[in-house]
């Protein structure tokens, strides 16, 4: 532990980003079991229903949010502990030379992914209380709530905190595996940019995401025909749907870098944007990383959205015709939905942490190759549209990949809970896709505005480095 | 050194040129007052120990760095004073590099490389370029090798892709920094001659950062710096009598 605090506060300045995220799930998480405490009580007090089953489905509901941010979390902190291991390869390289063995480095650094976990989920949990805290304190004080026997803390908070520390742990262990293919001999290499295949063949993963992924459509397929009778066929579809979206997130590498090139391409044929499309695709395995944890956020959310549309717009069309069916539906759903759309959207935070770190990263591990680009008559400005067009390529095939996933799931959603009813009411067994055209312009909008943003700060650093520094020998 | 030759007949030249770096009682001037001029057409070698100031000459040269004070000159272009941008197309249009570790781009393959210089300038090469380097390929041996990437090149083939690239827009002057001094000496020797041949052949002005004699018996001339002053030049000598030169400046030092 002491070896672990130590190699923590060397390399502090590494850490920041899975610091962040950590505290990020960690934190949502203790606010997301206050809030369901809180609410429990205030139902068991309304007498709105029965205490235990509220509490039960309340904490499910919270326990799915939140595994959502965890796994993005850990994708993220995967990520990043890949990134910082790639700029240490150096230094690996020298303890290895004096004896350190690879299996002990990589010990170290998941060491440091420990300490990462404790210090983000502890200061998570404590701004969650007291947000939490404060909330309740302001609903009260301002009437909006009753004053009932509040429970302050809620007991089952140590769960996230504690499950925080493990992902993060275990994420930075996953990432530090490259440490093992850092050999002594790179210590004496030469300073040339040596350069790294990170893409190997995973025949077992990759055979476990493509038979998930085909299974799991499969499955969302019965769904849909069995929904042609009941209702039913939603849980048999979400199944599926579970499957071969985490079969599509296991077996991202397949697939994201060429549509990562594609949307390179889409930039220009100048300079910085051939230059900016190959820069993406140097580590297809960390764009891709950083890429799925926005896809799987966006993905959901407009599932969410567009199930709810096309649910709305069969219940409307119904109501058309016999107005007294299913009262209050659309009132709730439009209660419900926005909530939980905020919910799973957390997640897409924790994934544009991701973002900025990867680009902020990329650039300081590059700094000789930009001096270099400067010194060839590179201009700031070239740079400045290189790294922006880098951000953009992720941010906007992250949107556009998460959406379309979301047009496709939404819909099979409605068509797997709604086939049946459809028929009923109109003879027709096929629910037409509504498709959420704002909330699509909005989100493109945000991905643009997003990839600016997350910008800044890379480019303010890549214009500064002087190329002078290009010429140094290492 | 007084410039003996007209203006003309030099490519670049600086006068009373002085760069300190830090300040207060920590500052260390590494160049002092230098004044020199790089001959046109010409392959010449700048020498001297490590701390001679070499490289600071070379960046400020090259429009890297911006000296204290003095003046440098490319051509008839007074390059002191002028803003990044200025600066950058400078470089871009009339100076070429070749640096001691390629500093070639991992991400683009060796044509990518190669043409970099006028992807940067937003343009095709048009025909007359197009065949020179088309030849320059072929006469460097990496017509073979254009869609590698620079790592699956040895090192000396990636010098001899960074020299194509430097020499693919012809500038008017390319300055290589120690360009052997991560090669073995045959690969070394190869790279010297090509870099002797392309200022023979073609009239490219060519300055050398070197400390190594060998590479410097290359060149038609030799300049050698010490603790930023120009302390002594050779016209073209063999590698013993530029050793025995760099041997004085060390027991000077």
């Amino acid at each position: 532990m002491n070896a672990s605090l130590a190699s923590f506060r060397a390399n502090r300045r590494e850490h920041g980003a899975s610091i962040t995220v950590a505290a990020l799930s960690s934190g949502f998480g203790v606010l997301l079991l206050q809030v369901t405490g809180m609410l429990a009580t205030y139902i068991n007090h309304q007498r709105l229903a029965q205490h235990d089953t509220t509490q039960a489905a309340l904490t499910i509901l919270a326990v799915v949010f939140l595994v959502i941010s965890i796994y993005v979390g850990s994708i993220v902190t995967t990520n990043t502990f890949a990134t910082v291991i790639a700029g240490r390869r150096k230094s690996i390289a020298l303890m290895r030379l004096v004896g350190a063995t690879s299996q002990s480095l990589r010990a170290s650094v998941a060491g440091e992914g420990f300490v990462v976990g404790i210090i983000g989920a502890l200061v998570g949990a404590v701004a969650g209380l007291v947000v939490s805290l404060a909330a309740l304190a302001i609903l009260v004080g301002t009437r909006f709530l009753p004053e009932f026997a509040y429970p302050l803390v809620n007991p089952y908070i140590f769960a996230p905190i504690v499950v925080v520390v493990l992902t993060t742990w275990a994420a930075s262990w996953v990432g530090a595996r490259r440490v093992l293919l850092v050999t002594p001999l790179e210590a004496v290499g030469s300073a040339g940019e040596s350069s790294v295949r990170e893409t190997r063949s995973r025949p077992v993963r990759n055979t476990v995401a493509i038979f998930m992924f085909v299974i799991g459509i499969g499955i969302v397929g019965l769904g849909l025909v069995l929904g042609q009778n009941s209702v039913f066929g939603l849980p048999v579809a979400f199944v599926g749907g579970l499957g071969s979206f985490v079969g599509l997130t296991l077996g991202a590498h397949l697939f994201m870098p060429s549509i990562l090139r594609l949307v390179g391409g889409l930039f220009g044929g100048s300079a910085p944007a051939k230059l900016a499309a190959q820069n993406s695709l140097r580590y297809p395995e960390r764009s891709t990383r950083t890429t799925i944890g926005l896809v799987i956020g966006v993905a959901l959310v407009t599932t969410l959205t567009v199930a709810s549309q096309t649910f709305a717009a069969l219940i409307q069309s119904a109501q058309a015709g016999s107005p007294q069916l299913f009262p209050g539906a659309t009132a709730i759903l439009a209660i419900i939905l926005p909530t939980f759309g905020g919910l799973i959207g957390f997640s897409i935070i924790i994934a544009a942490v991701g973002v900025v770190n990867n680009l902020s990263l990329s650039v300081v591990q590059r700094s000789k190759e930009l001096g270099l680009l400067r010194a060839l008559g590179f201009s700031t400005q070239q740079v400045r549209s290189m790294i922006l067009i880098e951000s953009a390529q992720m941010t906007i095939t992250a949107s556009v990949f998460g959406l379309l996933l979301g047009l496709f799931y939404g819909w099979a959603g409605a068509q797997s809970l709604l086939g049946s009813v459809s028929r009923r009411f109109s003879g027709v067994g096929f629910v037409p896709l509504a498709v959420p055209w704002l909330f699509i312009i909005v989100t493109l909008v945000v991905a643009v505005l997003f990839a600016t943003v997350a910008s800044i700060a890379p480019i303010q650093r890549a214009v500064r480095l002087s190329p002078v520094a290009a010429l140094a020998v290492e | 050194m007084p410039l003996s030759k007209t203006r003309e007949d030099y490519v670049a030249r600086v006068e009373n040129l002085t760069k300190s770096f830090g300040g207060g009682s920590g500052v260390v001037v590494a160049l002092d007052a230098v004044s020199i001029g790089i001959e046109r057409g010409k392959f010449t070698a700048i020498m001297g120990p490590s701390g001679s100031g070499k490289s600071t000459l070379m960046h400020v040269m090259a429009g890297l760095d911006s000296p204290t004070s003095g003046q440098a000159w490319l051509g008839e272009t007074e390059i002191s004073h002028l803003d990044d941008m200025e600066l950058t197309l400078l470089r871009r249009r009339r100076i070429g590099f070749v640096f001691q570790s390629y500093n070639l781009v991992p991400t683009l393959d060796v044509r990518g490389n190669i043409y970099l210089p006028f992807e940067l300038d937003s343009r095709r090469p048009n025909e007359q370029e197009q065949q020179r380097v088309e030849q320059l390929i072929v006469s460097l041996g990496l017509a073979n090798r254009l869609s590698h990437r620079p790592h699956e090149l040895s090192g000396g083939q990636q010098q001899r892709v960074a020299i194509a690239r430097a020499l693919a827009t012809q500038p008017d002057l390319i300055f290589a920094d120690e360009p052997t001094g991560n090669l073995d000496s045959h690969s070394g020797r190869e790279v010297l001659a090509i870099l002797s041949a392309a200022s023979l052949d073609t009239g490219q002005s060519v300055a050398m950062v070197t400390h190594d004699p060998i590479a410097a018996s290359y060149a038609d001339r030799v300049i050698f710096l010490a603790d930023g002053t120009v302390v002594h030049e050779l016209p073209r000598s063999t590698p013993k009598r530029i050793s025995e030169q760099m041997l004085s400046l060390e027991r000077l030092a």
